[in-house]
Formats: structure tokens, C-alpha cells, sequence
């Protein structure tokens, strides 16, 4: 029982320092290291669980609400005496005192508050949780919370994909290559972050790829509109990782094995050292794959040496992944002059075999890549510096990333892994000359140089300013060593540098009934070109570098609100006009494909609205229901396109790219949440929109045919519902068993603007289901994973096939106590 | 005075139902004031077309941009009398057939204009060949069987079928164009050429299988590859009169030895065409052209073509000064006596042969455009007299392009073909190689962004 409490309310994040974190921006940045935990539950008079009872100790920011279950519970609290506060509407306040004495100390303390019968209609103390915090701002966001789940055989990416209005698609299985969607924009419109840092910083060894969710505190979703904080040029939105912090003096580590020699495994702790502060933490993960998961279908047949096909059923045989990581925090935590101080170093390394390109219907056999990065950072973080009401935080990182890509093998290959032999008996050369295109052993390095600080000023409680200050710099070296010497020599360099500037005025008036916040953004990118070339002077040839910079800068801004009407209804509001800059490629061409420069090319810019509303908690009797929904508009204006070129054919320079497109996506998402008691919890969400071209008028002033028209390749309908039950001492006292079932639809999409059968992806159902068995002690936790037990077909991406069904076996363990 | 002779000699069996209807037209055109000629006496070859010979027109949507042709082909299929008769109109993007193409479909049409083959260009099935029965409208019944030659070939491969009774098509590829001192060659040596692996397959087109393929290196001169030249790609195969060659167009490419990078512009080299014997694919070897210096590899219809001369006429493109007419002999080597340079019979700079055919009697439509500007242009060609001039009555529009133009039709002496501004109505049209002639056919209704690419 105590321990399914533990579980849901570690859900509760320690609100103490992280929701004034929040309110400033500064979420990543959160951290809070002491020992003790107080912890209990909260019944009514008819012993029913009180939910949202505020729990403080007084004189102090350490409190905690009350979850559903009527259970509480405040982390890190130092040695000492103290007054337990609580307060909820509709009942009679309550405290107690209690002493801290001992470290690590857990201290139970449970309440009966009974019924108000006073008039309540003065100040209401509201609390919330980070997750309910954030989303009750105003913006289109989603906070991914990864307690319960950490538990199961599931990535990082399933989680998202199970969260209304984004669309993960994998071209494979584990460690393969991953697309995000959010409400209908994709690409590098979408921006990832790994606490506040692009996620390009740590390269593809450290990526949610490989990144286990034990590893993970929350993931925040932003759709279409971006705070302050965390500024990038992200025309669609931003995913946000937030790494766990750690629990003192906590060691938890977990292993998963399964179907495909699949093997996921972490481990992760922290010490704090009481007197000096002295803080260290520790995180690694191992993850490894055959991912030789059976395909079939009319996309995997053979081709026989006259060409004519031979439909199998085959095993993946190129596709392995392997990635290990790690990362060291040492630092200072709560010390006179940082509420944080670390230095971190962040290692990641992993080898990744690719069986196909963008469609399976040709097997690759031999083509790999791997990535290795260093990443150095720095974090600091402090209230009230100088000035009460003043918070700053810094977060920086230098890292040095290298990735080979290697296709070297020249033959056919068929579904078997063996060589293709044409009529005459031999080999078949590849088209290309290796498997993808021509052979390859690309070394890519990069350097990253990036940071993101910010400063919070509180006027009053009613208003806050923030600036923040973010920067990325990379510089990037390529290498193909397939190419011979004297072309090696002549391979440019490309680096980019880009920094936004971010002003915000937050505010949070009529006892929290109106939040908001305005704010503008100025994002500057310059880029530097160089291509060495050889120039001839009085009969010399020497080899010069031909050195190109070109910059621009634009602004953006917006507004996001949330006004709660009534009691359970809070409406929200949020507006951008966001910005997307141009690419390299898009600004420099490609002069292979002839493709010549545009210098002057200008940031793609959409505006994005979102209208929605959280309806709830509904409580009748032990059943809670809420419901939410979200109305959205991406108009994308400024769209960068390559308009097509009568002389593509020519040898001469053919069309750059330009600012000539526009799209529009319009839709909508619903979720809805019940739960009954501690035991029951299930979650729908539905999300539906209509990406559609939307260039109406050609040069003649004709509406063009597929002005309207879905874009291709989409997935514009998805369904994701999940669905768990705890049940209690099963086998054994003070055990938890932890049923769970998710259910994925995802409608059928053309893709291809030729709107035809053959080229519509199937409708697709999927079923997983979990089991999760938790011992009386807390400290050892099995679950067991089914994933896609009807062993469908099922495809992220045309013509490419993921894993049937799998089955996986997980353990976690812990010393300290399971969050 | 037009009289219905000249109208008659379109195709044969010409019914007198159809003949008032043909006054009608003739009437038209003189009030359009076309060109109006003497009737010319009747050709009576066999290669005239039968008035119930399906033609199949193709169009091609745009995806993200006009004219890209990105979006797919839709194909349609009327009878000969109906698509040369300007009363029909043709809706081909609204009531055709689509082919399963990710990108622009690569058509070719049996001889008897009741088949169609299709090589799908790029996408999941990249590579495949199919067959179509012909049926009309938007009836194409697909044959079971389908061959893929992506693992010879590429998923986008170039390919054209032979004029020998459609038996057989003829795919190429060049594969990994590489320094001989690239790391997969030999690093240690010193740079001596660029060279990379071509592939010339034989499709079977009856038996719906692969009957045939041989790979080789193809060098250039010591010299031509020292200095960086190669040959990029090949294209446009077309069978000699004998029957016993293939002569293939290639696509020129020049690296600077000194820094490994592609140029842009060079020194060209003479025109050179593959020579490969046939059926055993066997023997290439390359013939040079002292004539002109482009590519004679075309684009998307085949700018190598047998004429009833027993030459074969090539059109340059990528050439230094305009695009050339060249020819090959029954020898199977250029006649360097000869070369039509369409910048000089027509007086421009710069012209560039999108796509061509021979008709007859030495007479050739050339469709170009030249200079700076993409407008296209239709241009007859008297390869005989070496002369060309700009057909006029056909649509005059700074929108008429040609660049992915992949198929015209002949009729005796006639050429057939669809012309439209981008993403405007447009017709067929029915040219008179003899007489310059111009008629419309068959309205196309089109839609905005997308265009016509053939006829077949």
C-alpha cells in the first residue's frame, strides 16, 4: 500500500525549490540534495484520500500535494524542527511538529482533516505539481513523466509516441533513426533538448535513442509555442529532456533482456556530503540489440538474377545497435554561494548498423555508423544573488563529437545476407557502388560550443521579469577517407554559430486565477563557409581558402495564458510567431546537385496558435476524471522550397532555394484521464489535424490542385490509450503488482501526393502489454513486457517494418528507496 | 487552298463520317490563319497510324512546386481520330489513370500503341518494369509479372526501349565514379583517371525477365583522363539499323586532378557515344565526334535516333556553343562530315535540345529553348539541308517548357505531340513534317502546377 503511494507520488517532483525554479525558468536547471523525507497520507473523516491538500513546513519552501490517493510526500529536508502546515479548500486546517534528527531519515506522518464548515470564499493557497505547474501556464505543453514506466522494458521514444500529438517514426528497431512530429511539423522544425541544451551537443550516442527513462525526471512537450526559457528556433516546438537529479544517497540500477538479444541496463546514483555540501552523481547506461526481428510483406522479396521476385520472410541481419554512455556530476549543492554548482562530464559511444535507406525493399549489407562524444558542462544556480528576488542559472557545455559513417561493401546482398548473383553467376555490383551511394568512411567531427543563461527578477509575486541568453557554436570538419588524398585536402569546413536573446514578463494575478507571459525573442545566426581552392598567380598554383560568412537575424514573439473560469475549468491560450533559420545547405547550395547559393534567404516563419482548455479533476466518490484539449493553427509562411528548374539538366547553376512555400496545419487533441482510487488508471488522447498545402495561386492566378491538400507522409490520425491496475499483496505482504496495457492506433496516410492505394500506408493497431511485480521491500522490482502481442505489420514509415512481437524481462533494483 | 487530302494522310481509314468534321477543322484553321499550303501527295508508308490506335497522353502533377512534376503521371487513353479532332477534350489529371511512380513516371509505348512499358523511378519500387494493356480511357490493365532491374540499374534508372518489334529495352548505369588513388583503388598511386563502372542490361520485354548484362570500365584516352574527364552517365541507347549494335549517349563530367573537385566549366572534349555489340553486349568501345563537344545522353526521351536514312542522329545538349545534330553511320562511326548547329541555322545563342525526333524524309522537330530563357520552343529541323527554323502557330508563352518532355508520336509524316503552358489548357498537335504545317488536335484541360509530357 505505502509503497504504490511512493510510486505515485514521486510523480511530485520536490516542489519546495524546483516550482520557484519553474516560475523563473529555470527547470532544468532544478536541484535539491538533503536527506530526510516526510512522508503520510491524508484522509477525510470517511477515511477516503484527500487529493491537493497543500502540505508545508513552515517558514520554508520544502511542501508537497497531496496526489490522489491522499498520500503526500516532501524530499531533502534537513535536520531540524519543524511545523507541518495543511491547508485544502473545503476542509479545516492542520498541524503538527516533528523532528528531524537522524540523516536519511524517513518520517511518517499521516492526517485526518475534517470538513469545513466555515465560509471559504477568502484566500485560497494554491499549490501544484511541477507537471500540473507547467501545464497550467498557458503554453500547448505536455510533461512526460517517466516514474512508473521507468520500471518497464520501454524506451524513451515509446514513451513520447503514447503522448497526445506527438507522432515518433522509426525507421527500425532499437537505436535506429528517428523522426519527431508534433501537431503536423516535423523535421528540424522540431528542436530537441537535453536539459536545456540542444540535443546536438551530445550526438547521436546520447540521444533519446539511447537514453533509458530511469535516466529521466520529465520530458516536457512544447507544441507551437516556446517560453522564454528555453528559446531556440523551433518553428514546430521544442521537446525538453529533463535528466534526473538524483536522490541522495541512492543507488538504483536495472537490467532488461529480451527478444532480439536485446539488453537495456542502467545504473544511477548520488551522495551528498552533509557538512561540506560536496555532491556527486553518477549515471550510466548499456544498451545492445541484434534487432533481428522477422519482416515480410510485399516490401521483402528477394530479386532473382533475371529480376523477377521472390517474396520471404527474413530476419533483419544488418541491423545491431550497441550504445553505452555515462555521465559525472561533482559539484556543491544548497552552500552559501550556489544553490548548485556542478561540473559534469558526459560520455557516449555507439555503433549502429543500418539494413536499409528510406524504404526495406533493398537489404544492406555492412553499412554502419558510430559516434563517440565528449561533453564537459557547467551548471550553476542561485536565488536571490545579491538581491532578494533575483535568481540566476547558468548551463554550458563543450563538447567534441565524432561520427563515421561507413559503406564500403559493393555487392547486392538479398533478404538472406547473402550475395546477389546476377545471370552470369557473379556478384552484382551495387548501382551505387556501395549500399547506400558510393563508398564511404565518413568522419564527421564536430566541436560544440554552447550555454543558455538566464536571470529572474520578482518585482512582487505578482510579477516577474526574465532575460535569458542562450548560444550554440559548432564547428565542423569532414573527412572521406573513400576519397583520395588530394580530394581530402580540398573538403570545406562549415560553422555555425547562433545565439537568441529572450525577454519575458511573467505575471500571476487573481490569486493565481490569470498566469501569463509575453515575450520576445531575437535570434541571430551567421555562418562561415570555407572551401579551399586552388588559385594560379605567375605560374604558381597555391591552395587558398575561400572564406564566405553569411548572417541574419529576425525576431519573434508571443504570449501565452491561462485563466482558470470556474473552479475545475482553466482556459489556455498561447500565440507565436515562430522561427525557423535556414540551413547551411539552404543557404550555400550544393554545388554537386548544382543547387547554387542564396545569401539572401530569409528564416522560414509560422504562425502558431493554440486555444485549449483543462477541464477537472472530477471527483465523485473514489472515481477522478479529468479532461483536456487543445485547438491548434501552425500557419507557415516563408516556407523554404526549391522551385523547380527548367535547366536541371543543364551543366549550368540551377535554382537556389527559396522562400516561396506555405503550408497549414490545423487540428486538434483531446485527453482524457480516470482513475479510481490508487488502483485504477487509464488515459485516452486522440489527435487529429490536417497539414495541408497551402501555396493557393499560381503565376496565372489558378488555384493550384492540391491547394488544401493533406502534405504526404503524415501520420495525421493517432489514437494512443493506456490503461493500468495495481493490485496489492499479491503473494506477498506489502507487494505490488502492476498490470498495464496501451493500445496504439494510427489511421492510414498516402505517401505520396499521387493519392493512390499502393502508395497508403495500412491502418495499424498495436497492443503491448506489462507486468510489473514490486517486493514487499521495495528495494527489487521485476516487470515483464509484451510488446506488439498480435505480432503485427507495423510501420512509422512507408515500406518499413518494426519489430513484431517481443517479449522482455526487466529487473530493478535499489538501495534507498524506489522513486 | 487546305484541302481534306492533307488532312486525310493523318492516318489511314479515314472514314467519310469523319471527313464533314474535318472540313470543319480545315475551316478553322484557315480562320486562324495557319499556314496553308498545296496538298502534298500521300506517303503510303506503313508507319502511318491507324485511326483506332490508342494514343496515351501522359501528365505529370506537380508536388511542392509548379512544373516539378513531383506529384506523379496520370495517363489517358483516347483512339488516334479522337485526339488529332480539336471537338475532343481531354481531362487527363481529372479522369486518367495514375501510374505507380514515386516521381515522374519513365514511359515508353509499344509500336502498335496497345502496350505500355513503365520503369518506376525512384521510391519503394524503384526499378520495377511493368507492362499495361491499353484499353482506353483510364483503363490499364497491368500484367502480373513484374521484373525489378534496381539491382543492376539503380532505383532510378535510365532505360529505352529498341525499335525491333518491342521486344526488348536496354537499361545502363555507370556505378561509383572514383579516382584510381581513392582509398577503395590503390592511395599509394599516383591520380591517373576517374573512371567508374557502367552496366548495359537487356530487358526482355515479352518474357518479362532480364535476358542479358555485362559491366565494364570504359576508357577515355591516357591523356583525356589525366586532365580529369569522365564519363558520368549514360543514357539514350538506340539499336543501328544492322541490328548488331547499341550505341549509347554519354554525359561528360571533368575533375580537376589538382584538388579532386567537380568543374563546372571545361574544355570539353569531342561528343563521344558508346558502341556495344547486340545482342551480346560485348566490345565497347567509344567513338568521338570532332563536330561538337556536348552530351548526347538527352534527359527524358531518347536523343539518339535511327532515321530512314540508315543514320542515326544524335542531338547535343550541354554543348559549348548550342546544341548540334550529329550523326552516325551505318559504320558505326560519326560522319564528321556532318553536323546541323541550331544556333547557327536558327541565328541564336545558346540553344538546347530538350527532347527531338526524326520524322521523316530528313525533316526532325527539335523542341529547344536558348539563351537565358526557359521558354520553349518547337523548331523543325531539314537535316538534309542542315537548316531549322521556329514553327510558329503553336503557343507562344514565356510558360511553355519542355525540360521533362518525354515522348512524341509520328504518324507518316506527321508528328504529334501536346503543348501547353505550365499549368494551362493546352492541345494536341498535329505537324506536318512536309509541309510545316500546323493543326490543333484534342483541347487538354490541365490544372495549375502540372503539365504534359507526352504523347504515345
Amino acid at each position: 500500500m505505502k509503497g504504490m503511494k511512493i510510486t505515485l507520488l514521486s510523480g511530485y517532483l520536490r516542489l519546495g525549490l524546483i516550482t520557484v525554479l519553474i516560475f523563473s525558468g529555470l527547470a532544468s536547471q532544478a536541484q535539491s540534495l538533503h536527506a530526510a523525507t516526510i512522508k503520510g497520507e491524508i484522509l477525510d473523516s470517511r477515511s477516503n484520500p484527500i487529493p491537493g491538500v497543500i502540505v508545508r513546513i513552515k517558514d520554508s519552501p520544502y511542501h508537497a500535494i497531496s496526489s490522489i490517493d491522499g498520500s503526500y510526500q516532501i524530499k531533502n529536508v534537513p535536520k531540524g524542527n519543524f511545523e507541518l502546515m495543511l491547508s485544502c479548500l473545503g476542509y479545516q486546517e492542520d498541524s503538527k511538529n516533528i523532528v528531524v534528527d537522524v540523516e536519511e531519515a524517513v518520517v511518517q506522518l499521516d492526517f485526518l482533516l475534517t470538513e469545513s464548515t466555515t465560509d471559504l470564499d477568502g484566500v485560497v493557497v494554491q499549490a501544484q505539481s511541477v507537471k500540473s505547474e507547467i501545464e497550467t501556464k498557458g503554453f500547448a505543453v505536455e510533461v512526460v513523466e517517466t516514474q512508473k514506466v521507468a520500471l518497464q522494458s520501454l524506451q524513451t521514444n515509446d514513451l513520447l509516441n503514447r503522448t497526445a500529438g506527438i507522432k515518433v517514426r522509426q525507421n527500425g528497431g532499437l537505436g535506429s533513426r528517428v523522426d519527431y512530429n508534433l501537431n503536423g511539423m516535423s523535421g528540424n522544425s522540431v528542436k530537441i533538448f537535453i536539459d536545456g541544451l540542444s540535443i546536438s551537443t551530445y550526438g547521436s550516442s546520447f540521444s533519446l535513442n539511447s537514453i533509458p527513462p530511469a535516466l529521466i525526471e520529465r520530458i516536457e512537450v512544447y507544441k507551437g509555442v516556446i517560453p522564454a526559457h528555453l528559446a531556440d528556433d523551433a518553428l514546430g516546438g521544442a521537446i525538453n529532456v529533463i535528466l534526473k537529479k538524483g536522490v541522495v544517497n541512492n543507488l538504483s540500477a536495472s537490467v532488461s533482456y529480451g527478444s532480439f538479444n536485446t539488453l537495456q541496463s542502467n545504473v544511477n546514483a548520488a551522495y551528498r556530503d552533509e557538512a561540506t555540501g560536496f555532491t556527486t552523481k553518477v549515471s550510466a547506461f548499456y544498451n545492445s540489440s541484434d534487432n533481428d526481428y522477422e519482416v515480410w510483406g510485399k516490401f521483402v522479396r528477394n530479386i532473382l538474377a533475371n529480376g523477377r521476385y521472390d517474396y520471404v520472410r527474413a530476419k533483419r541481419f544488418n541491423d545491431a545497435y550497441r550504445s553505452v554512455g555515462g555521465k559525472v556530476d561533482l559539484g556543491y549543492t544548497n552552500v552559501k554561494w550556489a544553490d548548485q554548482f556542478f561540473l559534469s562530464y558526459t560520455g557516449s559511444d555507439d555503433y549502429n548498423e543500418i539494413q536499409h535507406g528510406t524504404y526495406m525493399s533493398i537489404p544492406y549489407e555492412g553499412r554502419f555508423g558510430t559516434s563517440q562524444s565528449h561533453v564537459l558542462g557547467l551548471t550553476y544556480l542561485k536565488e536571490d544573488l545579491g538581491i532578494k528576488g533575483l535568481d540566476v542559472n547558468f548551463t554550458g557545455s563543450l563538447s567534441k563529437i565524432n561520427e563515421v559513417v561507413t559503406d564500403t561493401v559493393k555487392w547486392n546482398y538479398n533478404w538472406f545476407g547473402e550475395m546477389s548473383l546476377g545471370l552470369d553467376g557473379n556478384p552484382i555490383l551495387r548501382p551505387s557502388g556501395a549500399q547506400q551511394g558510393a563508398p564511404t568512411m565518413n568522419h564527421i567531427d564536430r566541436k560544440v560550443a554552447t550555454f543558455r543563461a538566464g536571470a529572474t527578477y520578482e518585482i512582487n509575486p505578482n510579477h516577474k521579469i526574465f532575460l535569458g541568453q542562450s548560444y550554440y557554436s559548432m564547428d565542423r570538419d569532414e573527412q572521406d577517407f573513400m576519397k583520395s588524398a588530394v580530394e581530402r585536402e580540398f573538403i570545406g569546413t562549415r560553422d555555425l554559430q547562433k545565439s537568441i536573446t529572450s525577454l519575458s514578463y511573467e505575471l500571476d494575478m487573481l490569486q493565481s486565477k490569470l498566469k501569463g507571459s509575453v515575450f520576445g525573442k531575437y535570434y541571430y545566426q551567421g555562418i562561415d563557409r570555407m572551401d579551399p581552392m586552388l588559385v594560379e598567380e605567375n605560374g604558381t598554383t597555391t591552395r587558398i581558402e575561400d572564406r564566405v560568412k553569411s548572417s541574419r537575424n529576425t525576431t519573434g514573439y508571443g504570449a501565452a495564458f491561462s485563466y482558470r473560469l470556474i473552479r475545475p475549468l482553466t482556459i489556455l491560450a498561447s500565440a507565436e510567431k515562430a522561427v525557423r533559420m535556414p540551413s547551411e545547405g539552404e543557404i550555400f547550395g550544393s554545388p554537386g546537385d548544382n543547387i547554387v547559393e542564396n545569401l539572401g534567404i530569409r528564416p522560414e516563419i509560422s504562425d502558431n496558435l493554440n486555444l485549449g482548455f483543462i477541464l477537472g479533476d472530477f471527483e465523485h466518490r473514489s472515481h477522478t476524471f479529468s479532461f483536456t484539449g487543445t485547438g491548434f493553427i501552425r500557419d507557415t509562411q516563408d516556407k523554404i522550397i526549391q522551385q523547380i528548374n527548367p535547366r536541371i539538366n543543364d551543366a549550368v547553376q540551377t535554382n537556389p532555394f527559396e522562400n516561396l512555400g506555405k503550408t497549414k496545419s490545423i487540428g486538434f487533441e483531446g485527453q482524457v484521464k480516470y482513475a479510481h482510487r490508487n488502483s485504477f488508471r487509464a488515459i485516452l488522447n486522440v489527435s487529429k489535424f490536417n497539414s495541408q498545402y497551402n501555396t493557393k495561386f499560381d503565376s496565372n492566378g489558378n488555384v493550384y490542385a492540391n491547394y488544401g491538400q493533406q502534405i504526404p507522409n503524415e501520420p495525421f490520425f493517432t489514437i494512443n490509450s493506456s490503461i493500468d491496475y495495481t493490485l496489492r499483496d499479491v503473494v506477498k505482504s506489502g507487494s505490488l503488482l502492476r498490470l498495464s496495457h496501451y493500445f496504439g492506433f494510427v489511421d492510414r496516410f498516402y505517401t505520396t501526393w499521387l493519392e493512390i492505394e499502393d502508395f497508403r500506408t495500412p491502418r495499424q493497431y498495436i497492443n503491448d502489454i506489462g507486468a510489473t511485480y514490486t517486493f514487499p521491500d521495495r528495494k527489487l522490482a521485476v516487470s515483464v513486457d509484451l510488446r506488439n502481442v498480435f505480432d503485427k505489420q507495423v510501420y512509422d514509415n512507408f515500406a518499413v517494418q518494426k519489430p513484431g512481437r517481443a517479449l522482455y524481462v526487466k529487473l530493478n533494483y535499489t538501495i534507498g528507496n524506489f522513486r | 487552298m487546305l484541302n481534306i487530302n492533307t488532312y486525310r494522310i493523318m492516318f489511314k481509314n479515314f472514314n467519310l463520317s469523319k471527313r464533314l468534321l474535318s472540313l470543319g477543322m480545315a475551316a478553322a484553321l484557315v480562320s486562324m490563319g495557319a499556314c496553308v499550303e498545296d496538298d502534298v501527295t500521300p506517303d503510303d508508308d506503313d508507319d502511318e497510324i491507324e485511326a483506332d490506335r490508342w494514343l496515351t497522353l501522359a501528365g505529370a502533377f506537380m508536388g511542392e512546386t509548379a512544373g516539378d512534376g513531383n506529384g506523379g503521371t496520370n495517363i489517358y487513353a483516347v483512339s488516334f481520330e479522337d485526339a488529332i479532332n480539336p471537338e475532343t477534350e481531354i481531362d487527363i489529371f481529372n479522369d486518367g489513370e495514375p501510374v505507380k511512380s514515386n516521381r515522374t513516371a519513365r514511359l515508353q509505348v509499344s509500336q502498335d500503341g496497345g502496350t505500355l512499358f513503365n520503369i518506376a523511378y525512384g521510391g519503394e519500387n524503384g526499378g520495377e518494369y511493368a507492362k499495361f494493356d491499353i484499353r482506353g480511357g483510364a483503363s490499364f490493365v497491368q500484367e502480373d509479372v513484374t521484373v525489378n532491374i534496381s539491382q543492376y540499374a539503380g532505383t532510378s534508372p535510365r532505360w529505352s526501349k529498341l525499335y525491333n518489334g518491342d521486344k526488348n529495352g536496354i537499361a545502363v548505369n555507370i556505378a561509383n565514379l572514383a579516382a584510381n588513388n581513392s582509398e577503395e583503388g590503390n592511395p599509394e598511386e599516383e591520380f591517373k583517371y576517374y573512371r567508374g563502372t557502367a552496366t548495359v542490361l537487356d530487358l526482355d520485354l515479352q518474357e518479362t525477365l532480364i535476358s542479358n548484362y555485362k559491366t565494364y570500365e570504359l576508357p577515355l584516352s591516357t591523356e583525356e583522363e589525366l586532365a580529369g574527364h569522365a564519363i558520368f552517365r549514360l543514357d539514350a541507347p538506340v539499336l543501328n539499323q544492322a541490328g548488331d549494335k547499341l550505341l549509347i549517349g554519354t554525359w561528360m563530367r571533368k575533375y580537376d586532378p589538382a584538388t579532386g573537385e567537380r568543374e563546372t566549366e571545361w574544355d570539353r572534349l569531342g561528343t563521344k557515344t558508346l558502341v556495344v555489340d547486340y545482342p551480346s553486349l560485348e566490345n565497347p568501345t567509344l567513338i568521338t565526334s570532332t563536330q561538337a563537344d556536348g552530351d548526347c545522353s538527352g534527359y527524358r526521351s531518347n536523343v539518339n535516333q535511327l532515321a530512314d536514312d540508315g543514320y542515326i542522329y544524335q542531338a547535343t545538349t550541354r554543348n559549348s556553343n548550342g546544341s548540334h545534330i550529329l550523326r552516325i553511320g551505318s559504320n558505326n562511326e560519326y560522319d564528321n562530315s556532318y553536323a546541323l548547329s541550331l544556333d547557327d541555322a536558327l541565328g541564336l545563342t545558346d540553344t538546347y535540345v530538350d527532347a527531338w525526333r526524326y520524322v521523316s524524309k530528313g525533316i526532325g522537330y527539335a523542341l529547344i529553348r536558348h539563351g537565358e530563357e526557359d521558354q520553349g520552343y518547337v523548331v523543325r529541323m531539314d537535316l538534309n539541308q542542315k537548316t531549322a527554323s521556329i514553327v510558329q502557330g503553336l503557343p507562344d508563352d514565356p510558360d511553355v517548357r519542355f525540360n521533362q518532355f518525354q515522348s512524341f508520336l509520328v504518324s507518316g509524316d506527321y508528328l504529334i505531340l501536346p503543348i501547353s503552358p505550365l499549368g494551362q489548357d493546352g492541345n494536341i498537335y498535329i505537324l506536318d513534317s512536309q509541309t510545316n504545317q500546323v493543326t490543333k488536335g484534342a483541347k487538354l484541360i490541365n490544372q495549375p502546377g502540372n503539365h504534359f509530357i507526352g504523347a504515345f
